[in-house]
């Protein structure tokens, strides 16, 4: 008997790791779609600030701001974007690895660099690995807010004005799509320049020559930092989102995995109980002839 | 197309980092830009400005009264004036109903009793104090 009992028991705690985790799919689900919407509702302001860039430099502005001046790197800052917990498939290591691999880099450059970490699990792995960190953020969780990044924004840019910094980089999960997102490092400083408009712009009509209150650099100056907050802040969006996808995906298997583990215990643990009636019941039949005898 | 051309119709659009705040038919917006306030109605020529603090008014929503007017508190940021509409991008955006006045003094009355040193924050705290002002001008506006 001791054996069929184990195999229940074992069936039984598989059978509420099974609930867990299926339940961790479906908040998964839910924050995903909060995540995403949110993402999406913030793709206008991106999309918007870079029409106004376009036509300020076809007006032929001329470009010269401290954010698009490109340094020798000499002192570099990497943001790393982890999430607070695990339970996500390789969502983390994966940026951990990304993270390890720039930072080696710079390392091997002779750069030093500012490292600044989101994420309880970036910052103990980090850590482990023997990385200093200068900065830890814990706060953002599947809802980053643009109020919350502003600051962080705002210190890069002050610490790349001032030349303290000669790049930043952010090491996040980028979000192509639900079927796909990659660890990425992405260079947000010094910015790229501003382009032009594409063809189809400039086929509008001829009065589409804007005028610019104050002047095109006055408001490319304001603009710049603006364009770096959101494209700093679509990082933390991306990697909300694909935290949730992560963990979504990888609660999913471990459902399935869980359904897979029962049914075998399920077999193991009636072939156990069949062999030990059909014991029992040889036992049983041996008695009665001896008994006849 | 045509009957917006009849009821002199423009486009308004607020857009904030996480969302797009408004997005109507109206008779005419009045913005603040820097250095004071520019209403646009329909026809208006081509423009990009910089926004100080301050309320933009939309007036003569599509399905409302024809001097019913919309208020809503922007902190700075960008217009885009062209094809009649008229695209506001801001970091901040708090309809004018929805301030918390009674806040929004407390705020005005610390930025104006502390001290500040030196030019920048001097000029930081300027900045700020203006803001406030503005966002209580706009809360009794609203009233």
């Amino acid at each position: 008997m001791a054996k069929a009992r184990a195999l229940d028991r074992r069936r039984r705690s598989v059978r509420n790791i099974r609930k867990i985790t299926r339940t961790m799919e479906l908040i998964a689900t839910a924050r995903f779609k909060k995540a995403m919407d949110r993402s999406v509702a913030a793709r206008d302001y991106t999309k918007q600030l870079a029409k106004i860039m376009g036509n300020i430099a076809q007006a032929g502005a001329s470009v010269t701001h401290p954010l698009l001046a490109v340094r020798p790197t000499q002192r570099a800052a990497v943001l790393v974007l982890t999430g607070n917990r695990g339970l996500c498939g390789g969502y983390n290591s994966n940026v951990v690895r990304q993270s390890v691999a720039l930072l080696g880099q710079w390392k091997s450059e002779r750069v030093a660099a500012n490292v600044a970490v989101s994420g309880k699990r970036g910052i103990s792995a980090l850590k482990f690995r023997g990385v200093d960190i200068a900065e830890t953020y814990t706060t953002f969780e599947d809802k980053p807010e643009f109020a919350a990044v502003a600051p962080i924004g705002q210190a890069y840019l002050a610490a790349y004005a001032a030349g303290e910094i000669d790049r930043l980089d952010v090491v996040y999960t980028r979000f192509h799509g639900i079927a796909k997102q990659e660890a990425v490092a992405e260079m947000l400083l010094p910015l790229a320049a501003p382009q032009a408009s594409d063809a189809p712009a400039k086929a509008e009509l001829a009065s589409d020559a804007y005028d610019f209150y104050p002047s095109a650099e006055t408001i490319l100056e304001e603009i710049l930092p603006a364009s770096f907050l959101s494209r700093l802040f679509k990082c933390f969006l991306d990697a909300a989102v694909s935290e949730q996808v992560a963990r979504m995906v990888a609660m999913k298997a471990a459902t399935e995995n869980a359904g897979g583990l029962i049914k075998s215990l399920s077999r193991q643990y009636n072939r156990a109980r069949q062999s030990q009636i059909t014991g029992e019941i040889m036992e049983i039949l041996g008695g009665v002839e001896a008994l006849k005898k | 197309m045509a009957d917006q051309k009849n009821s002199g119709a423009i486009r308004c659009v607020i857009v904030t980092p996480e969302t797009t705040g408004l997005d109507t038919q109206c008779r005419s917006v009045t913005l603040p830009l820097f250095d004071g306030g520019r209403g646009v109605a329909r026809g208006h020529a081509p423009f990009i400005g910089r926004l100080g603090a301050g309320e933009v008014r939309v007036k003569g929503e599509q399905g409302g009264a024809a001097d019913a007017v919309r208020g809503v508190f922007v902190e700075g940021g960008f217009v885009e004036v062209s094809h009649d509409t008229v695209t506001v991008i801001t970091q901040r955006a708090i309809p004018a109903e929805k301030i918390d006045i009674a806040a929004a003094r407390a705020d005005l009355e610390k930025l104006t009793s502390t001290k500040a040193v030196g030019d920048e924050a001097l000029a930081a705290r300027h900045k700020a104090a203006d803001a406030a002002r503005a966002l209580v001008r706009a809360a009794g506006r609203g009233r």
